[in-house]
């Protein structure tokens, strides 16, 4: 979409009706083009003026209490991720469902010879990324992840070793940003490299932990979601997982600018 | 902002004090329950310390970042549950408890939301209430009105600038 477009549509967008798909690609452009960004700015800031101008209704008695209560638990409980759970849980269970059947096929040794077993792996990440996508992108509607603002990686092995996987980040200016990391093909019996940790790194080298994966089913399958309530994960686009031993076994790097949209 | 970024309790209540009322109205306004306007209002302000960091003064103010996730949350939920890819939003006449309140209460940025709106022409405020709080698209008001789509979308930018011009006035003014 060009500016000129954009801008076209920045009215509707400032106040809340613009449909899809307009409304991705709008918001999409926005993350890269300064000059569409400042003018929808303008344009929202006199939207929200809107928002003002109602009378004013009583407001609920204790409610300030209530208010304050949640940002004490949330303040207090930083790994609570119920909410994360619950809207992404779909995109889990379809993340192990794909991971599952893209590797259970080369872990129960149909492809017995190892040039077969990588093509046939490499052939299984590409689709298990585009039903990925998919599956995030039907998602979309009935849940609290929206497009514009997630991004996917696959995660692919170090030189030498065997596996891989996706992370998805959600990175928002109004919600809470949170990661959800798959592995898949790492070695089930391999127990020395457990329990491996998976962690997020920025430019700077500030490193995030995401959490440790303990255990893998028998085909080398784990998942992870975190959901960081006191962080942005702006500029946190490496991902990395690694084994007790202290290798990076599986890392990628996630793309945070939507204008690069993928194929 | 430092003091609603560390969950100070005195800071959320000095915001909640200024602006949950508005919030929660514009809740209301769009939602149609004082149930969903209440926990719109609590999202309001766990957003908003969540994304404290975020807040950048030297784009906007304060009361408008706030104003703005306000109606972002109430369309995300409405589009939510009614799966549709832009919202539903309660008709204005159906909303109850509103017209008539309580507005004892002084409060400065409705004083200057209610001068900005006062600068459009009526049917540039219809317009804008419209599609507000009422999610209607503009192709929807040019199929209802009979006029062509480009002159609805003009309208609604004019409207939208002359409102950014009247806040832009009232700041200049000491």
């Amino acid at each position: 979409m060009t500016c000129l477009e954009v801008r076209e549509h920045l009215p509707e967008f400032a106040v809340g009706v613009l449909a899809e798909p307009d409304r991705t690609e709008v918001e999409r452009h926005l993350r890269w083009c300064a000059g569409c960004r400042k003018e929808a700015s303008e344009l929202g800031s006199a939207a929200a003026t809107v928002g003002f101008a109602l009378p004013q209704a009583p407001i609920p008695t204790g409610l300030a209490d209530r208010v304050v209560g949640r940002i004490r638990q949330a303040a207090g409980a930083p790994g609570s991720a119920r909410r994360v759970r619950t809207a992404a849980s779909a995109a889990i269970a379809a993340l192990v469902a794909i991971s599952a059947l893209g590797w259970g096929a080369v872990m129960a040794g149909r492809a017995e010879r190892f040039a077969d077993r990588a093509a046939l792996a490499e052939q299984r990440q590409a689709e298990a990324l585009a039903d990925f996508r998919e599956v995030v992108r039907q998602l979309i509607p009935g849940q609290e992840i929206p497009t514009q603002e997630t991004f996917l990686t696959q995660l692919t092995p170090s030189q030498g070793d065997s596996g891989g996987g996706f992370a998805l980040e959600l990175v928002s200016e109004t919600r809470i940003d949170f990661v959800i990391v798959t592995v898949n093909g790492l070695d089930p019996l391999d127990a020395e490299a457990l329990p491996y940790r998976v962690t997020l790194a920025n430019e700077a080298g500030d490193i995030l932990r995401v959490g440790r994966i303990t255990e893998l089913d028998a085909d080398g399958v784990a998942d992870l979601i975190r959901q960081f309530d006191d962080r942005d994960l702006s500029g946190f686009t490496e991902v990395q997982v690694t084994d007790a031993r202290g290798d990076v076994v599986l890392s990628g790097t996630v793309d945070q600018t939507p204008s690069s949209p993928a194929p | 902002m430092e003091g609603l970024l560390a969950g100070n309790e005195d800071t959320v209540r000095a915001l909640y004090a200024r602006y949950a009322r508005p919030i929660f109205t514009l809740g209301l306004r769009l939602l149609g329950s004082r149930e969903a306007a209440e926990e719109l209002t609590q999202d309001v302000f766990l957003a908003a310390w969540r994304k404290a960091a975020s807040f950048d003064p030297s784009r906007g103010r304060l009361s408008t970042w706030l104003m703005t996730i306000a109606h972002n949350l109430a369309v995300d939920r409405l589009r939510r549950e009614t799966g549709a890819s832009r919202p539903h939003l309660v008709l204005v006449d159906e909303v109850p408890e509103v017209i008539g309140a309580d507005e004892d209460e002084p409060f400065m940025e409705r004083d200057e939301a209610v001068r900005a709106l006062s600068s459009l022409s009526d049917a540039e405020r219809r317009l804008l209430a419209r599609a507000y709080f009422g999610g209607f698209t503009a192709r929807e008001i040019a199929e209802a009105d009979g006029i062509p789509l480009g002159t609805v979308k003009t309208r609604l930018r004019t409207a939208l600038i002359k409102v950014r011009k009247a806040n832009q006035d009232k700041e200049r003014t000491p």
